[in-house]
């Protein structure tokens, strides 16, 4: 009992004492959002912190959704969004905070993945399929309407199961936007939006990108929307998307690239880089977003904030390449920096 | 005669019945320690302990940024959640009469049903919110909500076992009521109320839906009372759900790491109360 007592004090003594020597050297900023970004972000943040040692940078992939409402209800110093705040969302944070300053921070590709045992590295999917398989109106992986568009290839009569978001999610926006564009019927009945109501039967939503893969990973017959450095990461096999030009594109830096060129400035009220035309231009791409407040009550704290992140847009894009992200276009950098110059601190 | 055998049969059958049950739960727990121990063993190497997370795609690493970080905002909520548990356990058993006591102890009650993610969200609202920021305080807070109850509920039956002549015996002597319990009747209920502190501290060392939106988690060193932190039960968490291979393996190691922990608890705890009966 006493010996109890006393590791419970060495370990309180411990900890205040920890608390009093890391408290004085360090600047923690906290960030929340994005899981598409979480990949490049953890290693750029880990970067930054061996060249700044005084600045740690928290960041934890709670979704698009959930990192625009933190960042409204200001728990953290920065919210991380794969797509830009909408006119409601903005509205809530301007009433929270004044002005806004959103800019890009990556660029990736919406890879569509798939578990179906005997099926090629890269399936050919064309856009009406793609959307019927979402809408529920495949739902087996030997349906005609896949394998002529694979001839050859030996896929196995496997009930289709379709792995989404649960949570809101700017790559569940992303991957929507582009359904609504390729099909008629998915536009007037499921939308574009953060979270939809999934149509297909057998659906089942995940947490996050990484629950979403991993999931597609342990469930024969899944195929479900990741980004592509989750796919490429994990070795999880994903489709060639038939693009605008009708050629079967597979996603890659390159083709992420080349859709991205195809529209090289964007702003927070013109984002959508889905379906863009181009022979090499992969269809399901998009930038991820940073928002800030433009008034920082703390300057030192507002400086740190806009010096983290004129290097993330710039130099800390060499580490986008390095997580299988595609580093901003120039145009786009400098966007981003204009954009981070508007900061008061 | 017959009807005797039937009766020593049926009750032979029920004690069959009875046996295999318990020995199904006693299975059960074998099955996950072992399962646990397959797949997180390999996880265990000697960084494990000593060094933080390292980002995706980079190999290495560990997790004794969380051990640390669980380890303080369990003993930060101990701290609150001991002396009132205790006191208010006390104060039933001994002084608690009528409705008060009854209302205690129906609220206390009904306070241990709580889904553990609603307390989370309350110490969202009542710490996070107006701070405005994710903390080591918050996570503690709704952790030591979790353990008062426990506490209070097991304190009361402590005392309670304590035989009142010794009490008496106490206050015979002339010795004041206060001291009567604080050194008579506690000393005695001494180990069922260390039992039910330890029993408590097992409960919330495993809690990962109170802590997603208090202690938030931290890839970084971090002990700061006023700042995100990690915790061992959100790094399984969220290293469970990854798709990649070592962390997945990192999040079995913890759930070992846990289990092990949890164990010792209630090992411990057992000890305390054996010592009772030793003394």
């Amino acid at each position: 009992m006493k010996s109890i007592h006393r590791a419970a004090a060495a370990a309180l003594a411990c900890a205040v004492l920890g608390t009093g020597s890391l408290a004085l050297a360090d600047t923690q900023i906290v960030g929340a959002g994005s899981t598409f970004d979480n990949p490049f972000f953890s290693r750029a943040f880990f970067q930054y912190k061996s060249d700044h040692p005084d600045v740690t940078v928290n960041y934890q992939s709670i979704g698009s959704g959930g990192g625009i409402q933190q960042f409204t209800a200001r728990t953290v110093d920065f919210g991380a969004s794969d797509v830009p705040l909408n006119p409601n969302e903005m509205k809530a944070a301007r009433d929270a905070n004044g002005a806004v300053v959103e800019f890009p921070v990556t660029l990736g590709g919406v890879a569509i993945a798939y578990n179906v045992s005997g099926a090629p590295g890269h399936l050919q999917l064309s856009s009406s399929v793609l959307a019927n398989i979402f809408l529920g109106k495949i739902s087996v992986w030997n349906d005609p309407a896949i394998t002529s568009l694979n001839p050859g290839a030996n896929i196995p009569n496997l009930p289709i199961i379709v792995v989404h978001r649960a949570d809101s999610s700017g790559t569940t926006y992303i991957f929507t936007d582009y359904l609504s564009r390729i099909s008629a019927q998915w536009k007037s009945q499921i939308g574009t939006s953060k979270s939809v109501s999934w149509p297909a039967p057998s659906s089942v939503g995940m947490k996050g990108n990484e629950g979403v893969a991993g999931q597609i990973q342990n469930t024969p017959g899944s195929i479900g929307y990741i980004e592509l450095a989750y796919a490429l990461e994990n070795d999880i096999p994903y489709a060639a998307l038939q693009n605008q030009a009708g050629k079967f594109v597979v996603p890659t830096l390159d083709s992420v690239r080349a859709a991205a060129a195809q529209k090289p400035t964007v702003s927070p009220d013109d984002f959508s880089i889905v379906d863009l035309p181009g022979a090499d231009s992969y269809p399901i791409c998009g930038y991820s977003w940073v928002m800030l407040w433009r008034n920082q009550a703390d300057p030192d704290r507002g400086k740190q904030l806009a010096d983290l992140f004129k290097w993330v847009v710039t130099s800390g894009q060499a580490y986008a390449v390095n997580v299988k992200y595609v580093a901003l276009p120039e145009s786009v950098q400098a966007m981003a920096q204009k954009a981070l110059a508007t900061i008061h601190s | 005669m017959s009807r005797l055998a039937v009766r020593n049969a049926w009750s032979a059958f029920m004690i069959c019945v009875a046996a295999a049950c318990a020995g199904i739960a006693a299975l059960l727990l074998a099955i996950i320690v072992l399962y646990v121990l397959s797949k997180g063993a390999g996880a265990l190497r000697p960084t494990f302990f000593t060094q933080i997370p390292r980002p995706v795609g980079i190999p290495g690493g560990g997790v004794a940024n969380a051990i640390l970080g669980s380890a303080e905002i369990i003993a930060l909520a101990s701290i609150a959640a001991v002396p009132i548990g205790t006191a208010a356990g006390v104060y039933l058993a001994l002084f608690g009469r009528g409705r008060v006591a009854a209302s205690v102890r129906f609220l206390s009650d009904v306070l241990t049903g709580v889904p553990s993610i609603a307390i989370g969200v309350f110490a969202y609202a009542l710490v996070v919110l107006p701070a405005r920021q994710f903390s080591a305080v918050s996570a503690s807070v709704a952790l030591g909500i979790i353990m008062l109850p426990i506490i209070v509920r097991t304190t009361e039956e402590a005392v309670r076992l304590v035989p009142h002549t010794i009490r008496e015996g106490a206050l015979a002597l002339g010795i004041p009521a206060w001291k009567a319990t604080l050194l008579v009747t506690v000393p005695v209920a001494r180990p069922g109320i260390t039992t039910g502190v330890l029993l408590a501290i097992a409960r919330v060392a495993g809690e990962s839906a109170p802590l997603l939106f208090t202690a938030f988690g931290n890839p970084q060193w971090s002990v700061g009372l006023t700042h995100p932190i990690a915790a061992l039960p959100l790094v399984i968490f969220q290293y469970a759900i990854s798709p990649y291979k070592d962390w997945q393996q990192t999040a079995w190691g913890g759930a070992l790491v846990l289990i092990a922990l949890v164990f010792a608890l209630n090992l411990a705890a057992r000890v305390a109360l054996r010592s009772r009966f030793a003394r």
